[in-house]
């Protein structure tokens, strides 16, 4: 009866065929591009901001639990419904609402894809900077809650770097604008706080991003290595020499063949690992930083380069970086992505780490990263249906993490902390730090209600 | 148990306090963390309050009290705790001055520089920059805080220690106060050291300055500059005699520098803009500063407005503020006012309808009767609950 009415309100609000509750198709809703699951009671598909406001409201009086939900490619658990309750789905806020060029912006609904906005903004010369590899699904809103990175956030910054406001609905169901066009909206930097919050502290409605014109001139080179850690030596050595190139990008050979399988971005199976540069900005003076960086590859001995000729051969050698996730997924029934970071000198020393991880857990991981970045992206390979395999994953997981925090970095440097790393807090975070991030969550969501186990330890979590 | 430490000597924090309005009973200068903590741990005890201050550059970006316990005087926390050239970046304490910060880094191998360039730099602390959220011209090229900052270290309200962020460019880990205590003017908890992205010293810099006779021209010239493929790290728009002087920044390989040189004059001249290009870094610092920067303790407020808005509230603002220097940050839709009084500010108000008025350095005759600065919605759901949770005892001025 109980669930009757909860289904009744949903329906009022947003039509009866916009509310799930099924068994059969509650299963699509439970679980994402991680290894979490959770039930949802309901998943409602909202159409604009106000529907949402009233969603939230409703849930807010009833005590009932809920999480926004984009396209479900969270790696961390972030979009399960781990508590029940009700999935907001935003598919259907697809919309580009504005093109502001004279302003360099662009207003868009949170469940549009990131792809879409590039292709829209790069038919006016514009583009956004955020380029996640998940970028042909995963949705502008679920970057906001993660703080998306990519391959172009070397140079030009993540998410919160370039989503300057935000129409959102507080978890108490009030609507309110966070920043806007203008910048430097006064106080703290509420936007800040938003963007990686993981929809537990409100739900972005709108969004106005940054855009920037496109550059004159693209230059990307694959070089090809006999050693990862030699790679990973080129890239401290490029940015000692003062240049900054737009990425650099590095998978090793596990993955090398994987994507080859797939893709066939005509990366040579025999490499131990290969490196995508990329130059962008001003013709004049990029020849020059080019041959600069081919020295400095061939010095810390790269097998060969190659420099794409056109646009469709750099499409081509994207296509291999951009495909990873997936050609990857080809070879065993699952994997599990450690996000860790590490400062960029310390690449080398964590990718011996990590091969020792996989050795000692028998466990095998490809490596592709946001090198330039010291952002790893190891990816574990198993079969989820085997319990003892699992549990080897995890704690290879855990560990790899453990070395990224022992080197200076820290547990995730994109794909956030959702249910998964919750443990691993404690490994970069003392108690005062935990604290003062549980009280900003209680004071915004009193009632615990909004996406409600992700980020936060609770207070009784055993530190690992 | 912290000796008991004298008020600094000269008073001056206490004497620029109260030349801006505000009654504070003491000084303490503390030179270490542990005495921060120290300080204020017992002043949560005995239910004192604190006001931190560095180079007083922007003090009234937040809510100046009108009395005050004890004022912290953050410059004597002066220092480079770490500096790391390999994976560009580094520690300071938070009374650091920018000036200091960039000195230091230009003398460490080919040079290194902070690309953080608000007004005063030579006073401004890097602790106060990331409480005031304070910027200058280059944040069009690198951003503001927000995109330099990697991590920060400080004091929550009973005196406990926190820390955020890390060293590394990216990091999601946990909710990104490092980002969200930018601009809270020590309202929730005290800044102690900041880790900061560094930069090695581009190739080449230079200078462009042009003059134009009137706005019209001049709006279109930047909105033709902005949809240009040039890539300047800052321009000033300020009007002078009878004209506008418009600076632009240039950096990067020596190549590109030349033809942005060239580029810009020539577009320049096709808008009637005349003028010319000098190379060399110290010039172009030299030249920015001079154009943000006013002479003597004079009031000041930030106007920022949607980029395309920016040279017609200049020319608004011009006609209100008559003689006060005006400066616009032309790309970021940013405008200083200097020597603005109750009448500019009520003016400004008017023509930033789209954007925000923030006091930088107002005595607070001028700032009570303000109004609201932040929505209703989100001081009543968002900043108040927040400051009433990790603050209880309100040690730290109150949230905006």
């Amino acid at each position: 009866m109980e669930k009757e009415r909860v289904r009744d309100a949903l329906q009022r609000i947003v039509g009866k065929e916009n509310v799930l509750w099924k068994d059969v198709d509650l299963t699509v809703y439970s679980y994402d591009a991680g290894l979490a699951k959770g039930r949802a009671g309901f998943v409602a598909f909202v159409d604009n901001s106000d529907q949402v406001a009233q969603i939230v409201s409703f849930l807010y009086k009833e005590g009932i639990s809920y999480v926004a939900r984009g396209s479900g490619t969270n790696l961390t658990g972030g979009t399960v419904p781990s508590d029940g309750g009700v999935v907001i789905e935003f598919s259907r806020m697809n919309r580009i609402l504005e093109i502001d060029i004279e302003n360099e912006r662009v207003v868009v609904e949170p469940g549009i894809y990131n792809l879409t906005v590039q292709n829209a903004l790069a038919e006016k010369g514009y583009y956004y900077a955020p380029d996640p590899a998940s970028q042909k699904a995963s949705s502008m809103g679920g970057n906001l809650g993660e703080n998306a990175g990519g391959p172009h956030c070397l140079k030009y910054g993540v998410t919160s770097n370039h989503v300057l406001g935000a129409e959102v609905v507080l978890p108490n169901g009030e609507k309110t604008w966070i920043g806007g066009k203008a910048l430097d909206a006064p106080g703290p930097d509420v936007m800040g706080l938003l963007v990686g919050s993981e929809g537990t502290l409100g739900i972005a409605t709108k969004m106005v991003c940054r855009i920037m014109r496109s550059p004159e001139r693209v230059l990307t080179m694959l070089c090809i290595y006999n050693s990862i850690e030699a790679a990973g030596q080129t890239v401290s050595d490029i940015i000692s020499e003062g240049i900054i190139p737009a990425t650099l990008e590095i998978m090793d050979n596990l993955v090398i063949r994987a994507v080859e399988a797939s893709v066939h971005a005509g990366y040579p199976l025999d490499a131990e690992a290969v490196l995508l540069i990329e130059l962008d900005g001003l013709t004049d003076g990029m020849d020059e930083q080019m041959k600069r960086i081919t020295e400095i590859c061939e010095k810390d001995g790269a097998v060969s380069s190659r420099l794409a000729k056109d646009g469709n051969e750099r499409n081509i050698l994207w296509a291999g970086r951009r495909g990873a996730f997936g050609a990857v997924a080809r070879l065993r029934p699952a994997y599990l992505v450690c996000d860790g970071t590490v400062p960029r000198t310390r690449l080398p020393k964590a990718l011996s780490e990590v091969k020792k991880i996989s050795e000692k857990y028998r466990v095998p991981i490809g490596n592709v990263f946001h090198a330039g970045d010291g952002n790893l992206h190891p990816l574990i390979l198993f079969d989820d249906r085997d319990a003892d395999e699992l549990a080897r994953v995890h704690k290879a997981g855990r560990e790899i993490l453990k070395v990224c925090a022992d080197l200076g970095g820290t547990i995730s440097g994109e794909h956030g902390i959702g249910t998964e790393k919750l443990r691993e807090m404690s490994l970069v975070f003392k108690d005062g730090d935990i604290r003062m991030m549980r009280g900003i969550r209680q004071a915004m969501d009193p009632s615990g209600l909004c996406n409600p186990g992700k980020v936060i330890p609770k207070e009784e979590a055993t530190p690992c | 148990m912290l000796k008991k430490r004298a008020a600094t000597n000269d008073g001056a924090p206490l004497r620029t306090l109260e030349s801006l309005g505000v009654a504070a009973k003491r000084a303490e200068r503390p030179t270490k963390e542990s005495e921060a903590r120290q300080i204020i741990a017992r002043a949560f005890k005995e239910k004192l309050t604190v006001l931190s201050m560095g180079g007083a550059t922007a003090i009234s970006a937040g809510t100046l009290p009108e009395r005050v316990d004890i004022v912290l005087d953050m410059t004597g926390m002066e220092g480079i705790a770490h500096f790391d050239p390999s994976n560009l970046n580094m520690t300071v304490l938070a009374g650091t001055t920018l000036d200091g910060i960039n000195e230091f880094l230009a003398g460490q191998g080919n040079g290194f520089f902070l690309p953080l360039d608000p007004p005063f730099s030579q006073r401004a602390t890097i602790g106060g920059v990331y409480a005031s959220n304070g910027s200058g011209p280059s944040r069009l090229r690198y951003g503001t805080m927000r995109d330099q900052i990697l991590g920060v270290r400080g004091v929550d309200a009973r005196g406990g220690e926190v820390g955020f962020g890390g060293k590394t460019v990216k990091n999601v880990s946990g909710y990104d106060l490092t980002k969200f205590l930018i601009g809270s003017a020590g309202s929730l908890c005290l800044i102690t050291a900041a880790t900061m992205r560094v930069y090695p010293l581009p190739a080449a810099s230079s200078l462009c300055e042009v003059f134009f006779p009137a706005m019209g021209e001049l709006e279109k010239f930047l909105q033709a500059l902005r949809s240009s493929v040039l890539l300047p790290s800052g321009v000033t728009v300020e009007p002078v005699k009878g004209a506008f002087r418009v600076l632009s920044a240039f950096e990067g390989h020596p190549l590109a520098v030349e033809r942005e040189n060239r580029d810009f004059l020539s577009m320049a001249g096709t808008f009637g803009g005349k003028g010319e290009a000098k190379m060399g870094r110290e010039v172009m610092g030299e030249a920015i500063r001079a154009a943000i920067e006013a002479e003597g303790e004079t009031t000041a407020i930030k106007i920022t407005v949607p980029l395309s808005e920016g040279p017609a509230t200049l020319s608004g603002l011009k006609e209100l503020a008559g003689p006060a220097k005006t400066v616009l940050f032309a790309g970021n839709g940013v405008i200083l006012v200097y020597g603005a009084d109750a009448g500019i500010i009520d003016g400004a108000k008017r023509l930033a309808f789209n954007g925000y008025v923030a006091p930088l350095r107002l005595h607070r005759s001028l700032l009570s009767p303000w109004g609201p600065r932040v929505d209703p919605v989100l001081e009543q759901f968002v900043l108040r609950p927040i400051k009433e949770k990790l603050d209880p005892s309100g040690v730290f001025p109150p949230i905006l």
